[in-house]
Order: structure tokens, then C-alpha cells, then sequence
């Protein structure tokens, strides 16, 4: 029995591989990861901020430094005045002007000294956004360094009474006391540190729109067994025994739409390692069979089966992280086997449950298929 | 003439056979996306004071300063907007995680605060996301995680070193006092740091809102991915049928056209089935968007128009990925593919300022970004003739490609 599966399989391989326009569809997938993957290492951000800073002012300059040091999430076109900032952001090709005082390093002196939180900034935007609150909590980050040292300077000088100390001095005691690095880590629910990965933000949603696109492989799948069904092909299959014929059919597909997923991965940046990456996609195209044979069986007719596509594109694309993560809907997502896969990259968890709701799904699939034979 | 326009009656026919099925499946997904807004809503999701990430702290939270840090992060600063802290154990916390209500949950480790006091900095405050893989939402973390460190240890520096000042000088016996001085006076500044910067609000501009560009991109996706749900018209397609018209003389173009013209009259209906709910949520006031505000449904429907000559090119679009497609199987991948890529490059996800120069030009040339630029200049009143241009360019470009695969296959 296995070997006359394995000899399906093979021969239904063989048909799919013939076919060119089969081939030219899953090309497609690593094309477009590989394109995007590529065209990502350019500069972006999710808002562009027009920047003005005083020339030869040394705080402006340490500002500046801060600012465009790389992997930002926003994007900064330096301006050579106060005007050209302004007038991007009216043109609507910045989101947001940062024009700094004049004199940035005396007014930053000043406010040290006195302890004070004071503007040295114009901050002129479109439409105030929650991107550009958080970039204004990016712009005091920048600023803060230099009023910290600032506060401290003026502190030792008012308030210890130290007036004759030396900017050289003070310079001196606080690079020697300075504290740096981070106090914080992303880590993933498996202990993997976030900083072994390095991908964008316009990386991210890509792996998301592969696990649609393999779920889609399997429900056409799915359409192409039925297709052959109305054309008799299966004709010699009994009933009973149609459901395991639809899954050699339908993994003959999910085979190479697996391997093209693992290396559209590696493509587009967002790969892991080969262990986790290979075992999750072999779960993951399980779900995916069980899943689109289940809805087949539910549908019965290929327009019937067609008319779920949109409907099913939308739930996924909604409720499956893939463009943006929402905490709600807990029941609808757990529904979706791209759900699962995209969760189980870093947490064997939804591995598991991957693999116990694939169960379920094969177990509704073959009361189903008994229910249905007797009713014939 | 009269045998193209019976082919075109005859493909009509078949076309309205699909009407009423593509009619409830357009129905599921405005119900699937209606739902989703009303729970978003009824969750206070889109409630005035913006979405909160909730945050869970677990782990020693004893210490007095952590504590004070918490509840002035949660009473006093700017970040109160953002996010929302909630202490809790490490049970509740998974708990909370695995059912969707936390967005990451911190771990603060033991002698966390030790650490920060003497200036060692070894021990890392960990979290973790709820996202599968690093996102948008994860980044935007990162940053938010960045600043909260850059503004602790510079805090840090300047009271070591002022401390170090003091041993310096031989005023060991004052350190304590100056730095408790030293430590309420930066607390204070750190919360007030919001006020480094003035701030100035021009309005809108020219510009569209976010909600206006959503709303366009939204109706875009559903128009560019439509022809998944019209894939039926596409089975059981027979050469010899194409070589019969042909021997009548209906050619590849005439049938092509017959076809197509049916195929849009099924998009449109799609197109108008979408409408009605969305004008509804327009009139009801349950959609919000700047531009339209207090005008009720109006000025969706006088924007209509303008998705005509949209809907007619996606029309095309489809039709032709169908016609090059070899068979239904791969007509239905390749739609979803280069619709998702497409949106994706053309701005219907993500806007398409949030990425670099080349993928955005890319965005612009394609299909899609004609599409969308033509529905933005609609939604605002003024189209441009160079968008009437790109959108009819791309159309008879893809009537000519359809018609040209056409006659390829009744040629083998």
C-alpha cells in the first residue's frame, strides 16, 4: 500500500513538473522575495524628518551623530537652513521639521545650569501621528546626553560650589564615570536573542505573505484534485478511499511549494536556522493539507471551493501577523494554519498545537468523508 | 460586429450564473471586515487616546525605585499614551500572553536595581514579543526600549560623576545627600523632556489623511484581488471553442474583448456590492475619515466614478493573468501573488513613504501604483491627466497581451 502511494505521487510529481506554468508560478514567490529582500537594504523609514542643526555647533553636531547613526526607523534629510525645513514638510515630502536653536550648545548651557526643560527645538509637522510622537521621544533621547552632561556641569559649579573646576576637568571625571549599552534585550519566548536576526521592517511582512501564498498552493491543490475528479481521473478510487488519494495530490504540490517557501526565506533575509526553518515548514504544509482538503470537502464544487478564496485571503491577511498584529480575535486566528506557522518560528508551542490542530482537522476530514459515503 | 457582440451576450450569461455566489462571498468579506471594526471599536481600539501597547512586568518588582519608576511611567510621562505597564506574576503574565492580551511582557531580573545604583549595567530587562518573528510593531519597541536606556544611563553618568567630583575633592560624606538632590532634579527633567521641543501643526496640506489613504488602499486590495473570487469564470476553457469563433469570424481581440467586457461587468458588481456597506458606515458616522467629516455618505459616492476606470484595469489585469496563467490552478496562484506583491510595493499595506527610494519608484510604475495614485487624485476631486494616462496605458496594454496569448494558444 505505501509503495503504490509513493508510485502516485511520483507520477502525479512528474505531471506537475512538466507542466511549465506550474514552474513559472513557483518561481514567482522567490522572485519576489529575493527583490524585495534586495531593494530593502536601501534607507527608510516609517517618516521622513526634514533636519535642521546649527553648522559648527558642538552639541548640534553630537546630536546629529546620534541621529543618523544607522538602523533607525525614520528617516532624516538633512537641510541646510530653516526654510528648506519647513517647506518639505509643507510639500508633503517630510512628515515632520526638527529645526534646533541657533545656538544650541549656550541655550543648552543655560537650561543645564538652571535645572530646566526648556525648548530648543521646533518641532513643525503635517498632522501629529503615533509615529511621530514616538519620534519626538527619539529627538529628547538625542538631546538628553548632552543636557545631562550639561546638568551635571552646572550642578558641580552652583551647587557644590566648585566654579574654578575646568570644562577640561569636568570632561574628564564624567568620560570616566560614563555608563553605556543598553539596559534592555528582545529575546523570543525560545531564548533567542532578536539581535541574531537582521532584517527591516519592509523584510518583515515577508515571510507572512509566503505562508499565504503556500496556504493558497494548498487550496489550489485542492481545486485542481476536484477538476480531476469531474474528469474521472479518480474514477477507479472508491469513495471511502478518495480522502488519502486528494492528500498524495495535494502533497505532491506542497512539496515544492515547501522547498520554494524555505528558500524564498533565505531569499528575502527573514531565514533562521535550517532545523527550526525545516521542521516548521514540514508542520506547517501537514496543517495546510488537512486544512485545504477539509474545506474542499465542505465546499464540494470547485466554484463553491473558489468563492472561499477572497473571504479566506482577507481573514488572513487580517487576523495572521503578517502586515500588523492584533490582540484580538483569538478564535478566528487559531482557524488559520499560517497562524501557527508564523507564530512557531520561535516558539515550539504553537509547533505543537500546529501539529494537534493538523489532527483534528484529519480526523473532522474523515468523519466527513464517512458521513458523505454513505450518504452516495 | 453582430457575432462579437453575441459572444459578449453569451459570456454575460455565464457571468451573471456567477453573480449571485460572488455576491455573498463579497457579502462575507464586508461582514468579515465589518465585524473586525466593530470589535476593534467596541475593544476602545480606535478610542481617543489612541492604542495602548499593554505591557506585562513580572519578575522582582520589590524595589522601592522600580516602583516609583513604574508608577511615574504610568502617571506622570509622556510614554502613559503609548503604553501601559501592568505588574503581574509569571503565571499570569503567560496566561494573559497565550490568550492575546499582553503585547510583550518584560523580565525584570533579580538585582536589576543593584546594578543601575553601583553603575554595572550587567543585568538586561528582557522582553518578549508577542509577534511570531520581529514586525513593525517589534521595531517600533526596540526604539521605544532605546530611549528608556539612553535616558537612564546618561542619568547615571552624571551622578557617578558628580559623585566622583565630591571623592575628589574629599566631600565623601556629602555624596549621599547631593545625590539624592542631583537624582530628584533629573527624574524631574526626564519627565518634563517632552517640553525640548515646541511643537507646530500645520493640518493637512494637499496631503491625504492616513484614514483617507487606508480607505482608498483597502478598496484597491479588494478590486486587485477580486479575480480570485471570479476564478470560476475561467474553467473549463476549450481550445477548439476559441478555433470554432475564430473559423466565424470572431478573432483572438473580439473575443478577448467579448470576454473581458463581461469579466468587468462582474468586477464592477463586486465593486458596487463593497460600496453599499461602506456607505453605509460613511453616513452612520462609523467610519471616520477627516476629509469627509460631517458630509455623511456624499462624497464616497461622488468619488465612485473614479474607481470605474480602476476597477476596469485591475478588470484587465486579472484577465490577462488568467489568459497567460496555464490553466485555473496557476491563474489562481499568480493572482494572488502579483496582487499581495503588488499592493505590497504599491502602498496598500504599509504606506508607501515608509520605504526606500527604488521600491517605491517600483511601487509608482507598476499597475497597482498607477491605481492608486489616480484614486488618491479622485478622492481629493482633481485627477490629473497623466494618471488617466497610466491607468489607460496599463489597460490596453493588458487587452493587447490577453489577445496575443489568445491567439498563441489557438495557434499550437
Amino acid at each position: 500500500m505505501p509503495g503504490r502511494m509513493l508510485v502516485r505521487f511520483m507520477l502525479l510529481q512528474k505531471r506537475l513538473l512538466k507542466k511549465g506554468g506550474f514552474l513559472l508560478m513557483l518561481c514567482l514567490a522567490p522572485l519576489l522575495a529575493a527583490g524585495i529582500g534586495r531593494l530593502s537594504a536601501e534607507s527608510a523609514g516609517i517618516a521622513v524628518i526634514a533636519l535642521y542643526l546649527p553648522e559648527g555647533d558642538a552639541s548640534a553636531q553630537e546630536v546629529a551623530d546620534r541621529l543618523l547613526k544607522d538602523g533607525g526607523v525614520f528617516r532624516y534629510v538633512p537641510c541646510g537652513d530653516e526654510a528648506e525645513a519647513r517647506d518639505l514638510v509643507e510639500t508633503g515630502e517630510a512628515d515632520a521639521a526638527w529645526i534646533f536653536d541657533e545656538d544650541l550648545t549656550e541655550r543648552l548651557e543655560e537650561l543645564g545650569e538652571k535645572r530646566w526643560v526648556r525648548p530648543v527645538v521646533t518641532v513643525v509637522e503635517r498632522k501629529d501621528s503615533v509615529p511621530l510622537i514616538l519620534g519626538r521621544e527619539i529627538l529628547s533621547s538625542a538631546i538628553y546626553p548632552s543636557f545631562s552632561y550639561m546638568v551635571y556641569a552646572g550642578y558641580v559649579r552652583d551647587e557644590l560650589g566648585l566654579a574654578k573646576m575646568t570644562d577640561e576637568e569636568l570632561r574628564r571625571v564624567y568620560d570616566g564615570a560614563a555608563v553605556e549599552g543598553s539596559l534592555f534585550q528582545m529575546v523570543y519566548p525560545d531564548e533567542t536573542s532578536g539581535e541574531t536576526e537582521d532584517f527591516t521592517y519592509v523584510q518583515a511582512p515577508l515571510r507572512g505573505i509566503l505562508a499565504v501564498w503556500f496556504t493558497f498552493v494548498g487550496l489550489a491543490a485542492a481545486l485542481w484534485f476536484m477538476q480531476d475528479e469531474e474528469k474521472g481521473v479518480y474514477g477507479r478510487v472508491p469513495v471511502t478511499g478518495r480522502l488519502s488519494v486528494s492528500y498524495i495530490a495535494g502533497a505532491a504540490f506542497l512539496l515544492d511549494a515547501a522547498a520554494v517557501l524555505l528558500l524564498s526565506c533565505k531569499l528575502a533575509g527573514v531565514f533562521t536556522d535550517w532545523k527550526r526553518e525545516v521542521i516548521s515548514c514540514a508542520v506547517f504544509a501537514v496543517c495546510v493539507l488537512a486544512f485545504a482538503n477539509l474545506l474542499r470537502m465542505i465546499c464540494r464544487t470547485p466554484r463553491r471551493l473558489g468563492m472561499t478564496f477572497l473571504p479566506l485571503l482577507a481573514a488572513m491577511l487580517a487576523f495572521c501577523p503578517v502586515f500588523l498584529n492584533l490582540p484580538y480575535f483569538k478564535a478566528g486566528k487559531l482557524l488559520l494554519p499560517p497562524w501557527y506557522y508564523l507564530q512557531s518560528i520561535h516558539n515550539t508551542r504553537y509547533l505543537y498545537e500546529m501539529a494537534v490542530y493538523t489532527a483534528v482537522l484529519v480526523l473532522v476530514s474523515a468523519v466527513w468523508q464517512r458521513v458523505q459515503s454513505r450518504r452516495w | 460586429m453582430k457575432r462579437t457582440a453575441a459572444y459578449f451576450l453569451a459570456q454575460l450569461k455565464r457571468a451573471a450564473r456567477l453573480l449571485p455566489g460572488q455576491i455573498l462571498a463579497d457579502i462575507a468579506v464586508c461582514f468579515c471586515a465589518g465585524a473586525l471594526v466593530c470589535l476593534l471599536i467596541a475593544q476602545g481600539a480606535f478610542a481617543a487616546e489612541g492604542t495602548r501597547y499593554r505591557i506585562g512586568m513580572v519578575g522582582n518588582l520589590s524595589d522601592s525605585y522600580l516602583g516609583f519608576g513604574i508608577a511615574a511611567v504610568q502617571e506622570m510621562d509622556d510614554s502613559r499614551f503609548m503604553i501601559e505597564l501592568v505588574p503581574m506574576s509569571e503565571q499570569e503574565a503567560d496566561e494573559a500572553f497565550r490568550r492575546g492580551e499582553l503585547y510583550a511582557v518584560m523580565r525584570v531580573p533579580e538585582g536589576l536595581m543593584e546594578s543601575i545604583v553601583y553603575g554595572k549595567n550587567d543585568k538586561f530587562v528582557t522582553y518578549t514579543a508577542m509577534q511570531g518573528q520581529q514586525g513593525l510593531g517589534t521595531m517600533v519597541m526596540g526604539e521605544i526600549t532605546d530611549v528608556a536606556s539612553m535616558l537612564v544611563t546618561c542619568s547615571q553618568s552624571a551622578i557617578y560623576a558628580m559623585q566622583r567630583v565630591l571623592s575628589e575633592q574629599g566631600r565623601g560624606d556629602e555624596i549621599g545627600w547631593e545625590t539624592d538632590k542631583l537624582n530628584l532634579a533629573l527624574i524631574q527633567m526626564v519627565l518634563s523632556r517632552g517640553e525640548f521641543g515646541e511643537v507646530e501643526v500645520l493640518g493637512y496640506g494637499d496631503g491625504l489623511s492616513l484614514e483617507l489613504y487606508y480607505f482608498c488602499g483597502a478598496v484597491l486590495l479588494f478590486l486587485l484581488l477580486s479575480g480570485l473570487l471570479n476564478s470560476a469564470l475561467f474553467v473549463h476553457r476549450k481550445i477548439a471553442l476559441y478555433s470554432f469563433l475564430k473559423a466565424r469570424g470572431v478573432g483572438a481581440f473580439r473575443q478577448v474583448l467579448g470576454e473581458y467586457l463581461a469579466y468587468l461587468l462582474l468586477v464592477l458588481a463586486g465593486l458596487l456590492t463593497l460600496c453599499l456597506p461602506l456607505g453605509f458606515g460613511l453616513a452612520r458616522g462609523l467610519l471616520a475619515i477627516p476629509e469627509w467629516e460631517g458630509m455623511g455618505a456624499a462624497p464616497f459616492f461622488a468619488f465612485l466614478p473614479a474607481l470605474f476606470p480602476v476597477a476596469a484595469m485591475f478588470a484587465a489585469l486579472q484577465f490577462f493573468l488568467f489568459e497567460a496563467a496555464d490553466g485555473i490552478v496557476n491563474g489562481i496562484l499568480l493572482q494572488l501573488i502579483c496582487g499581495i506583491g503588488m499592493g505590497y510595493l504599491s502602498g496598500y499595506f504599509y504606506p508607501s513613504a515608509f520605504f526606500p527610494e527604488t521600491m517605491r519608484a517600483l511601487g509608482d510604475f507598476l499597475p497597482s501604483g498607477a491605481a492608486a495614485r489616480f484614486a488618491q487624485a479622485g478622492a481629493l476631486g482633481k485627477i490629473p491627466a497623466a494618471a488617466w494616462a497610466a491607468v489607460f496605458v496599463w489597460l490596453g496594454v493588458f487587452m493587447l497581451l490577453a489577445a496575443l496569448f489568445r491567439k498563441r494558444r489557438m495557434g499550437r
